[in-house]
């Protein structure tokens, strides 16, 4: 039987549903730059899930905890690698997600005879200020996000939007006790609200229409 | 289509992963044979104290019968509660160290736990093992003396290894370097008469070590003594590593000096 192109697109899809029928009961992700550096806040029941990459570069993420491994493993010996070949310097969290992690889910994603990968996560890099402070957000199908002062990662993508919202929310208010960058006290606090929502929409989208198939 | 795994287990073996990618950790060949002076020659020495133990070393990178540079540092820090004070070829040794602190760092990293004491001391002979061909034919060979603070036992502890990575344990002392062989015999003569290190405090064995140092620089020509630039010290206890401030090396020095 020949396997045509509309073949391998509906495959895709069928991996894009797979995976996203297992990230939806996945605890939400939250990254949120403070003063003394950048926090990384997510719930566990058993596993661990936020680890250290490299001297100024965190991970944490959701979804199938030895796909998470996989990432993690593939991102460490990247770094190691390199900072020793090259040097610290040269490690950063541009290279390490956009070169070496993405292209392999992609590849791994978009071959049809592969189990895809079910994770979505965050990655930091703590800048010399918390401005300088990076986010990407990666998803299972290799694509990413970059971003500033906070990020989110969820299972659904309806979850994710509330937990955008809550952050930049917040910033818009202008009270001082919320000015970014915040203390980690204040920087925890609303790393756990944030937290709740994102959980909570969890919870109310279940019977939500996934909109993060339509994109 | 390949059916490779994502991605290749190296259970924390910093030089499997490094062969995997086709980086080379082999020392550079750097020899007199060849045009290019090897740095050598040196003074460094560990001190049990009563807290942990004590690194001095002088600051002098030599290359044939010159002085290349004063102010090379040879106590380097490979962790948190783990010195390695290098005398020998400059290069191959510091090259050394900073694959020794990246193994640690990755093990740590990747197999979410510290590597054990044991685990890193073989990490050091495997180092020096990696470097008997060039050691061989006569360059690029280094002695380190490795200080840690042994935190399941409580103590600091000291290990000497030969240049094939034989490694020995120290009970009071450590020294290597062209300097320390000359002087080698003070080490044996203090603790005989004296008393043993490990039991002063850290102000008299730091101006035991700086007085060591001086001497070994007076019947070591690769040796910088007292005079010149000012010798660095490190110490290692359950706190972890931390610099001598200058000042008090300073202070030392000027009463050593006009002592002598």
């Amino acid at each position: 039987m020949a396997y045509t192109p509309y073949d391998w697109q509906q495959t895709l899809r069928q991996k894009a549903d797979y995976v996203e029928d297992r990230l939806r009961g996945g605890s939400p992700v939250v990254g949120l730059s403070c003063q003394a550096g950048a926090l990384l806040l997510t719930t566990r029941r058993t596993q661990r899930k936020i680890y250290e990459i490299y001297d100024r570069l965190a991970f944490a993420g959701l979804g199938n905890p030895s796909d998470l491994e996989t990432v993690r493993q593939l991102s460490v010996d990247f770094a190691h690698a390199e900072g020793f070949q090259r040097s610290p310097d040269d490690v950063s969290i541009q290279r390490v997600v956009g070169l070496a992690i993405s292209p392999a889910l992609k590849r791994s994603f978009s071959d049809p005879f592969r189990t895809p990968l079910v994770l979505r996560a965050l990655f930091v890099q703590v800048g010399d200020q918390p401005n300088n402070d990076l986010f990407f957000a990666l998803n299972y199908d290799g694509e990413f996000l970059l971003q500033h002062q906070h990020a989110v990662a969820a299972g659904t993508e309806f979850a994710e939007q509330q937990m955008r919202r809550i952050l930049t929310e917040r910033e818009t208010k202008r009270k001082p006790k919320n000015a970014l960058p915040l203390e980690l006290e204040a920087a925890l606090e609303k790393a756990i609200q944030v937290w709740a929502v994102g959980h909570w929409a969890l919870r109310a989208g279940i019977f939500q229409s996934d909109e993060r198939s339509e994109r | 289509m390949s059916m490779k795994p994502m991605h290749e287990a190296f259970h924390g073996d910093f030089s499997r992963l490094l062969e995997h990618k086709g980086v080379s950790i082999s020392a550079p060949r750097v020899g007199e044979e060849e045009g290019l002076p090897a740095a050598h020659g040196t003074t460094v020495i560990a001190l049990k104290y009563e807290e942990g133990i004590l690194n001095v070393a002088d600051r002098r990178a030599t290359s044939s019968t010159g002085i290349l540079y004063d102010e090379a540092e040879k106590v380097l820090v490979l962790d948190e509660y783990t010195l390695i004070a290098i005398a020998g070829s400059y290069a191959p040794a510091a090259e050394a160290a900073r694959f020794l602190k990246h193994s640690f760092k990755y093990f740590a990293r990747s197999q979410l736990q510290e590597m054990s004491l044991e685990g890193k001391l073989a990490e050091v002979s495997k180092v020096l093992s990696q470097s008997i061909p060039s050691v061989l034919q006569g360059i690029g060979g280094f002695l380190p003396i490795v200080s840690v603070y042994d935190r399941n036992h409580k103590q600091g502890r000291i290990f000497f290894y030969d240049v094939l990575g034989a490694r020995f344990e120290s009970r009071e002392y450590g020294s290597a370097g062209s300097g320390a062989e000359k002087i080698r015999g003070t080490f044996e003569y203090i603790t005989r008469t004296r008393g043993p290190f490990h039991v002063l405090p850290l102000e008299e064995v730091l101006k035991d070590a700086l007085l060591l140092l001086d001497i070994a620089a007076s019947l070591d020509p690769a040796t910088a003594g007292l005079g010149g630039v000012l010798p660095l010290g490190k110490t290692i206890t359950a706190a972890g590593v931390a610099d001598i401030p200058e000042e008090k090396i300073r202070a030392l020095q000027r009463k050593l000096l006009s002592e002598s």
